[in-house]
């Protein structure tokens, strides 16, 4: 379906990172195999952009070229790379800072860097590992609320974006699908489709039902006593 | 050959006592502190070999004897590691974490208390990390500084730099293999044993919020490394993060800037008052010559100053090949780990085992290929060549390091985005090992002096040929040293020892500024 953000939820340690990087290629499972549009994905790849939960940018690069890098591998001209750089930046909310170092950045606004580069790669699938864990609350509920227009806005090239968190309130408010990992081996135990209209409210009672729900997914799973 | 390790050890034992005091005095005082570091700063961008001549005179003609020959050698290896370890210390020291300082002030440690339970044991993977690089340095001095003529005499203590030596001139060139192998098997054993004990002094006594020597950093940086997330992480890589220093001064708070900045200078200045004390021995000489020597001396300053630019020249070339193969070397090894295993141990003993000590034989067998290839550029390509496999190792190692210690997102962002080998040098990784990258030249550039010192000048280095360059200040130098020319060595030494302080100061420091300001890799990653 396009235009879809899905979470995957669970406890540390279940394998939700790793799941995201056997997604974008970074990681080889062990079985089974990663599709995209057709093809298989054995390597990371612009099409599948990663944004990682510990910030990273270049602290050598303006802002305007860290989010060049994410257009390198098309060759472009240096008029189209800095073009549509600066047409990234002012989606993600960043006109102005274009000559900024991330040094003088708040951690929201490098995580908005970060996103606008993975962007400007043409991805059609954006890969997000707990993308608002080392923000503050403020700064994060700031980005979450603008993140899902941002992502599928008709600037970008996005298709659907894999959401991985902890944060039960963050999943609902924004996913349109979540999948909860839990036991050893971890097994996918539970699909839920979120179907409530946008921008959503905590207050509202759908809202605490799906959080609910998530939550006695997410308990633990008692170890089944061998049969027999 | 315990002679010779006993020098060593003995001197790398030196600087870590004399470091561990030193260190906590300046921590205890601002002033001496100030002057300390920018002392040491500046006398470890300085090459050992600017010292070598002034320090012969010195030992050997006003001590004299033994002791004398005993004690120049003992100073100069000293002085080739002693600022690396002190200044490791002193990094480690002030960026003990501010909690455990909080909890030995709490706890009432005193002086002894604190060094023995705190502040020593939180130096120990800083100097285990220094120690390789130190031990190579010390190894590769001491074997030159174990024979060393002034004037007619020559001059040596006993250990086997001096036996390969006496061997090779006697033309036994059977025995000086086997103490070659001898000294081949010590330096592997010694390699491997510090490198065991790197490994484990940082899982010992590494703290697991290792990011504490970046935590006194200005800026918004945080620490990044969870203590499960350090548990990952390869002891190498946790080692890297000893190898290289950020600036603890930058914790200061901005009024201090000031003040600190001119007790800066004062610490430069000092320096170079310093420089020129150790060249008293230059300046009773020079005071005790005639007024038409003098005459003499500044009349062949300008020709001085050519001889200095050939050698700059030289150094610049082994420099710029050792950086470039450092460059490609390190990042192909890093993606292939199999290899790097390999290589990595392979290269350190390599770079332990002293040049001067095999050069003699390396020479006797390539000579006839070489000088094919080259003609009359033969002797320039040894003294390049002698250069360059006696520094490259301190670039390589300090980039592979660097390369190391990368941000793993680095790599995945590199890999996500499909940037090409060019555009994964020159945008991220080289800017990512730049603070590396100085360091490792730093040192690189200063054996290249060592080398250029044996190299350009070496009578009979094999069956009654002599190497020699056309023009070399070191060559010249060699030479007024072996015709007992004192004026002229003082002379030379005393251009030489201003030249490379103006140098240190005016571009190596500043290098290493605008490395730990801007190209610190640690500062683009933003966790809380």
């Amino acid at each position: 379906m396009d235009n879809e953000l899905i979470a995957i939820v669970g406890p540390s340690g279940v394998g939700k990172s790793t799941l995201l990087r056997i997604l974008g290629g970074f990681i080889k499972p062990t079985e089974g195999e990663v599709i995209l549009l057709g093809k298989k994905v054995t390597r990371p790849t612009p099409k599948i952009a990663l944004i990682h939960q510990s910030i990273a940018t270049f602290p050598w690069l303006t802002a305007l070229e860290n989010v060049k890098l994410g257009l390198k591998y098309r060759n472009l001209t240096k008029e189209e790379e800095d073009s549509i750089a600066r047409k990234m930046l002012e989606l993600v909310g960043l006109q102005g800072f274009e000559e900024f170092y991330p040094k003088q950045m708040s951690g929201g606004m490098r995580q908005r860097v970060a996103i606008a580069r993975a962007l400007a790669a043409d991805p059609y699938v954006l890969l997000m590992d707990e993308p608002f864990a080392h923000l503050d609350e403020l700064t994060a509920e700031g980005l979450r609320q603008e993140i899902y227009s941002t992502l599928f806005s008709q600037d970008t090239s996005l298709k659907a974006a894999v959401l991985v968190s902890h944060n039960m309130n963050e999943v609902v408010e924004l996913s349109d699908r979540v999948f909860v990992l839990n036991g050893g081996p971890a097994t996918v135990v539970g699909e839920v489709t979120i179907e409530m209209e946008r921008p959503r409210s905590p207050r509202d009672q759908k809202f605490q039902e799906y959080l609910d729900l998530l939550y006695k997914l997410l308990t633990p799973v008692k170890k089944k006593v061998k049969e027999g | 050959m315990g002679a010779t390790t006993g020098r060593v050890f003995f001197t790398i034992l030196l600087s870590v006592l004399s470091g561990w005091l030193l260190g906590y005095v300046a921590l205890k005082n601002r002033t001496f502190e100030n002057i300390y570091i920018s002392l040491s700063e500046v006398l470890e961008s300085v090459p050992v070999i600017t010292f070598f001549p002034v320090v012969l005179i010195f030992f050997v003609t006003d001590i004299g004897g033994t002791i004398g020959s005993q004690l120049a050698v003992i100073f100069l290896v000293f002085t080739a590691v002693v600022w690396n370890i002190w200044m490791g210390i002193y990094q480690a020291f002030k960026t003990v974490p501010e909690n455990l300082r909080e909890v030995s002030e709490n706890l009432r440690l005193g002086f002894w208390g604190k060094m023995t339970k705190l502040y020593i044991p939180f130096s120990v993977p800083r100097i285990a990390a220094n120690l390789i690089p130190s031990f190579a340095d010390a190894m590769f001095y001491i074997t030159v500084s174990e024979v060393f003529s002034v004037g007619n005499s020559t001059y040596s203590v006993f250990g086997i730099g001096s036996l390969i030596y006496d061997l090779t001139t006697a033309g036994e060139y059977t025995y000086a293999f086997y103490s070659l192998g001898v000294l081949a098997a010590v330096v592997v054993v010694l390699t491997l044993l510090l490198r065991e004990f790197a490994q484990y002094s940082v899982q010992r006594y590494g703290l697991d919020t290792e990011a504490s020597s970046n935590a006194v950093r200005r800026g918004r940086f945080r620490i990044r490394y969870s203590s499960r997330l350090s548990n990952a992480v390869s002891p190498v890589t946790k080692l890297a993060r000893y190898a290289i220093r950020s600036r603890a001064q930058e914790a200061e708070i901005e009024e201090e800037r000031e003040k600190s900045h001119h007790l800066k200078t004062l610490g430069q200045i000092i320096a170079f008052v310093f420089l020129i004390g150790i060249s008293y021995s230059v300046f009773t000489v020079i005071s005790s010559v005639p007024d038409q020597t003098w005459g003499y001396l500044l009349s062949t300053t300008p020709y001085d100053l050519i001889l200095v630019g050939a050698d700059y020249l030289r150094v610049g070339i082994i420099a710029v090949i050792s950086l470039v193969i450092a460059l490609f070397l390190g990042y192909w090894l890093s993606l292939h780990v199999k290899t790097e295993r390999a290589i990595v141990p392979i290269i350190q003993t390599l770079a332990a085992f002293p040049a001067p000590a095999y050069f003699p034989l390396l020479f006797a067998f390539t000579y006839p290929a070489v000088e094919r290839a080259f003609g009359s550029f033969t002797d320039e390509f040894y003294v390049l060549l002698l250069g360059f496999i006696s520094t490259f190792y301190y670039v390589f190692y300090s980039y592979w390091l660097g390369v190391k210690n990368m941000p793993h997102e680095y790599w995945e962002v590199m890999d996500n985005l499909n940037l090409s080998f060019w555009q994964r040098m020159s945008k991220i990784v080289i800017p990512s090992t730049f603070p590396y990258i100085v360091s490792g030249l730093t040192s690189t550039i200063n054996s290249a002096w060592g080398g250029l010192a044996i190299g350009e000048y070496w009578p009979d280095i094999y069956d009654g040929k002599t190497l020699e360059v056309h023009t070399g200040l070191m060559k010249y130098l060699a030479l007024a040293d072996a015709q007992g020319n004192l004026a002229v060595v003082g002379w030379l030494s005393l251009i030489f020892s201003i030249i490379v302080v103006i140098y240190s100061v005016l571009f190596t420091r500043k290098l290493m500024d605008l490395a730990r300001e801007k190209y610190v890799a640690e500062e683009g990653i933003y966790a809380a």
